[in-house]
């Protein structure tokens, strides 16, 4: 479906340009692949509030630290540093469904993600795309077994999430063509554990009544230093490595040790080393999701508080 | 909390026996009446220091603080107490500042629901803070702490800083407070989650939790102070008292109190106080608000009116429709633009308009005839090809008129206006030669359709006479000839009216005639003859019927209008409809008589009704419309008692009732009867042609179904002649 309300700029990217001498100079200027600095099992620092947005039932904010770039000597362009992820969630309902709907003896849940235009290097459309449809769809099925729907017939819910600031991909040295080696769109595993985690505290925060608190997670199976070894690593941010082979991502309910949603990428393949199979992928995954949802039970905390009049 | 106070007198020490009441009363409210922690906390509080007691009490007393708090050292003296009054030389650091007062939280702008936003969270954090600096003082409190701590006491003051923070109507949970440590004189400290964490030592921060980023920062932190001593801030006055926070709606208003007095002054007593105009418009609006609900529903929900009653009720002027008849060129068009005109319903531009356009197609005459033909056909041929409704109101009724064509190709259309009509008008051209013409043209014809589709009551009106200079014995002439034509055509003598008129001039129509060949009638004028008219008698208890007659877009939001004339029964919004042939059911969204919306409509009115829950294509100009309760049935066959106009043989015929047209074919004649007692003549022999003049009992058989029930009529014709017309049987 082509946007036909807006004058839209050139489909392609529309980032400031990097000039090659800035990536082909001496190794002190050499702009360097953004090294991952945090241990394999260590998550990225995470700041989750509840009560951003005052017009909506429920809302919340979620951002994840960028990876500092490693080498200090780099002009500071802002095309070429590297983002965090900024998500805000907002949530509306329990409402009423329209006197057209037809009837539903339970909730009806909505989820809409939507990428900001700016949120990503490549400029995005305004319209949601197939990929933004997919991780609303995902986000559907994290969240659905998670509601108690019973509680309220005849009603809707809307999550609506907008990324203000996306994963990247793959690191943007890479995007010269010469880096496709994987399936790519891994920052949309990382996006969606966020959409996740950001979803489920809108959601608390407008007082829906869930079973748990959902938490999501990545793990990813990345190329190690040597050729042929692998190493596991818990939320990956995917510049900071040349190959992800593998990444899952779970939405987890920690009290009831449930998975509500799993989705798993990449191949980690037959191949000699089996350093890791896909169920540890998974298992990791889990851990990666017991950690957010630590800062997560946190934000919850800081809002119950504030709700309470506690402080 | 007198009570408390004594429990609390009892168990100080005998060193704070000064302690005041009021004293005694703030630790008590702020401890939820906990006696021992009231008693520690005045205890810690007087024991270092008996003049703190005396400062906090000035403090409180007057809101206005100085930014300065230098101790008294000495017991208290006027001199001392006025002693850093500026009189008059204000510095500006200590000059009032005035903030717009609380606004209670309406929370319109929504937001989520708190849970229990009994207390801001300003309220809370200085309420923290005050423990935090009894805590410390309790400790060996220091001097500078200590009146700091009093300030804090005073909890309504502690809601200024955020009413001038706040931002009106939005939730205060959603911003960061502000800063606890501004009212303390240590230099403004930029708050971070870290500083918040801090005081509420309950929080601990996760390892994976991060700081905000400067992005986050932006949504989540207040902005910068200005540069203002909170000290100096200065509440109006009875806006911080605990009483804005309550319900202002709880109790009853100060209008309702007056009104209660008044009522029980005049002895209404237990009545309550009586509605005002104001409260009856309120409840109107809340009534239209719930009405405006409705619409929402995919169909209009019904009143429930009970119709009769509300028609007994309404005492609408009496409705007649009649239908104006007669030869082509007899003048019923003009003779009805003339009726318009003269009764003021058309203005004098609009007829010099129409007469300036009929002269320049060189047909003059006509000017008033276009009032009724507005159609371009209608007016270059200078023939009426439709029925054309228009209305005008008497005194005593409210009429329409149909104007139905003359011309003998048109015949199913004027059959269709004299279906809905009540009473009849026949216009007969005067002129020599026209008459004659005529009487065998449409005049007859009309005159024997209408009585057959049951009109009763006949007005003739005799046009042109001017042109045979009112001559009285071509007047009388036509008379005896119309009258005894009537009569045998089933037309009762006092059912007949004559009236000589010119359309044209306007004789004997709204006014006398001002000619003097013309005095010899003395008769009443046409309108005064229509005004005559006996009211109709409605059949309104009857199941509903109604053909419709157009089928249109009535606007955006009717997609699917109709109007006709219901012939039977009554209806309401909301009601629902079945509409035959098609057999579908829709609903009544809502009723216009005369471009007017209505609740109801009883039989004889002229209705528009917008549709609901139907597609277009179910609903056709011919259609009936009957309740579903007492639907009318679709039938292939009918049996019908027919007066012959020409020879009937079993033979293909059209029928015709209202604008309902089918074709069909006799199948069979049952027997010739007899026109005055109904009895089959002949005996059983089987009858094979029926003559012109003949009363007959005919089976046709229909193509398709058709809603037709008993008590209608119908006109038969074929090959554009009008063969029968009868009754159902």
């Amino acid at each position: 479906m082509t946007d036909r309300r807006r004058i839209n700029g050139p489909s392609g990217g529309t980032s400031a340009p990097v000039y090659s001498k800035y990536l082909t100079k001496d190794a002190s200027t050499q702009i360097e692949r953004p090294m991952r600095s945090r241990a394999p099992n260590v998550l990225r620092k995470m700041f989750l509030k509840t009560g951003v947005t005052p017009s909506a039932s429920g809302s919340a904010y979620l951002e994840l630290e960028a990876s500092k770039s490693t080498n200090t000597n780099t002009p500071g362009l802002a095309s070429l540093s590297t983002s965090g992820l900024k998500l805000t969630c907002t949530v509306h309902g329990p409402r009423p469904l329209p006197k057209s709907a037809p009837f539903s003896p339970h909730i009806i849940l909505s989820t809409h993600v939507k990428y900001a235009p700016f949120a990503t290097r490549k400029r995005r459309g305004y319209l949601r795309d197939s990929s933004e449809r997919d991780l609303g769809v995902h986000l559907e099925t994290a969240l659905r077994g998670v509601i108690i729907g019973d509680r309220w017939p005849k009603s809707g819910v809307e999550v609506i999430i907008t990324i203000l600031e996306g994963e990247e991909d793959q690191w943007w040295g890479d995007d010269r063509g010469r880096g496709q080696v994987t399936a790519g769109e891994w920052g949309m595993m990382s996006v969606l554990s966020g959409c996740i985690t950001v979803a489920s505290a809108a959601i608390a925060d407008a007082g829906i009544d869930c079973v748990d608190v959902v938490s999501g997670g990545v793990a990813a199976v990345v190329r190690g230093q040597g050729k042929q070894s692998t190493a596991l690593v818990l939320d990956p941010v995917p510049p900071e490595h040349q190959e992800i082979l593998a990444a899952a991502i779970v939405a987890y309910l920690p009290a009831r040790d449930e998975i509500t949603d799993l989705w798993v990428k990449g191949d980690i393949g037959n191949q000699a080393v089996q350093s890791s199979s896909y169920e540890e992928l998974a298992d990791n995954a889990v851990q990666a999701a017991l950690g957010s949802h630590r800062v997560l039970v946190a934000a919850l905390k800081e809002t119950a508080d504030m709700k309470l009049g506690r402080s | 909390m007198r009570l408390g106070t004594i429990a609390v007198r009892e168990a100080l020490p005998p060193t704070a026996a000064y302690v005041t009441d009021k004293e005694i009363q703030e630790p008590l409210w702020h401890y939820y009446y906990d006696v021992e922690k009231s008693v520690a906390y005045l205890v810690s509080k007087h024991t270092p220091k008996l003049k703190m007691a005396k400062k906090e009490n000035v403090k409180v007393k007057g809101n206005v603080q100085g930014s300065r708090n230098d101790e008294c050292s000495n017991p208290f003296s006027v001199k001392d107490f006025f002693g850093d009054m500026p009189w008059l030389n204000i510095p500006l650091g200590r000059q009032a500042t005035f903030i717009a007062p609380l606004y209670p939280r309406g929370g319109l702008l929504g937001g989520s629901p708190d849970g229990v936003p009994k207390m801001s969270k300003l309220q809370v954090l200085a309420a923290a803070r005050k423990k935090k600096a009894q805590e410390q003082k309790s400790s060996g409190s220091t001097l500078v702490e200590a009146p700091m701590a009093n300030l804090t006491l005073d909890s309504s003051k502690s809601r200024e800083p955020k009413a001038g923070s706040s931002s009106r109507g939005f939730p205060q949970r959603k911003r960061k407070d502000s800063n606890p440590h501004e009212k303390a004189p240590t230099p403004v400290k930029r708050e971070s989650s870290k500083a918040e964490s801090q005081d509420s030592p309950m929080e601990t921060p996760p390892p994976d939790q991060a700081e905000p980023s400067a992005f986050a920062n932006t949504m989540f932190s207040t902005p910068p102070k200005p540069a203002q001593q909170p000290d100096s801030f200065f509440t109006l006055p009875y806006n911080a008292t605990p009483i804005a926070n309550t319900d202002p709606f709880a109790g009853p208003s100060p209008d309702d109190v007056v009104m209660a007095a008044q009522s029980k002054a005049s002895g209404k007593g237990g009545k309550g106080p009586p509605k005002t105009n104001g409260e009856k418009r309120a409840e109107q609006i809340a009534n239209g608000v719930e009405a405006l609900k409705m619409d929402d529903t995919p169909r209009a929900r019904s009143k429930n009116l009970d119709v009769l009653a509300e028609f007994e009720k309404a005492e609408t002027k009496n409705a007649a429709n009649f239908v104006v008849i007669g030869h082509v060129d007899a003048g019923k068009s003009t003779l009805m633009g003339r009726l318009l005109y003269d009764l003021k319903v058309v203005d004098q531009r609009t007829i010099d308009r129409y007469k300036r356009e009929a002269e320049k197609m060189g047909k003059s005459s006509f000017a008033l005839a276009w009032v009724l033909d507005q159609g371009s056909e209608e007016r270059a041929r200078g023939v009426t090809i439709d029925i054309a409704t228009n209305k005008f109101e008497t005194a005593k009724t409210a009429f329409t008129i149909l104007d139905a064509p003359g011309h003998r190709d048109f015949i199913p259309n004027m059959i269709a206006g004299a279906s809905q009509a009540d009473f009849a008008v026949l216009v007969i051209d005067a002129s020599t030669g026209s008459f004659e013409s005529g009487l065998k043209g449409q005049t007859k014809e009309h005159a024997l359709l209408v009585r057959s589709m049951g009109v009763q009551r006949i007005i003739t009106a005799i046009n042109k006479l001017d042109t045979v200079s009112w001559s009285q014995e071509r007047f009388d002439e036509i008379r005896t000839q119309i009258s005894s034509f009537l009569t045998t055509a089933g037309f009762l003598a006092k059912n007949l009216a004559f009236i000589p008129c010119s359309g044209l001039h306007g004789d004997f129509i709204a006014r006398r005639s001002t000619e003097e060949a013309a005095k010899w009638y003395t008769g009443p004028t046409l309108v005064e003859e229509l005004d005559n008219s006996e009211p109709v008698h409605r059949a309104l208890t009857k199941p509903l019927r109604l053909t419709i007659s157009d089928v249109f877009r009535g606007g955006i939001q009717n997609p699917l209008s109709i109007s006709g004339r219901i012939e039977a029964g009554s209806l309401q919004n909301g009601d629902a409809l079945l509409i035959q042939p098609a057999s579908q059911k829709c609903f009544i969204k809502a009723l216009e008589i005369d471009n007017a919306a209505v609740d109801w409509a009883v039989a004889g009115q002229n209705v528009v009704i917008h549709l609901s829950g139907i597609e277009e294509q179910y609903v056709k100009v011919g259609d009936v419309v009957s309740s579903p309760a007492s639907p009318i049935r679709n039938v292939k066959e009918l049996v019908c008692k027919v007066l012959a106009f020409e020879v009937l043989v079993p033979m293909s015929v059209e029928v015709i009732r209202g604008r309902l047209s089918v074709a069909g074919r006799i199948v069979g004649i049952l027997g010739v009867l007899d026109k005055g007692t109904g009895e089959v003549v002949g005996g059983k022999k089987k009858v094979r042609v029926v003559k012109p003049g003949q009363l007959a009992r005919v089976k046709v058989e229909l193509e398709r179904g058709v809603p037709l029930e008993a008590p209608g009529r119908v006109v038969l014709r074929s090959g554009g002649e009008t063969v029968a017309a009868g009754l159902l049987e």
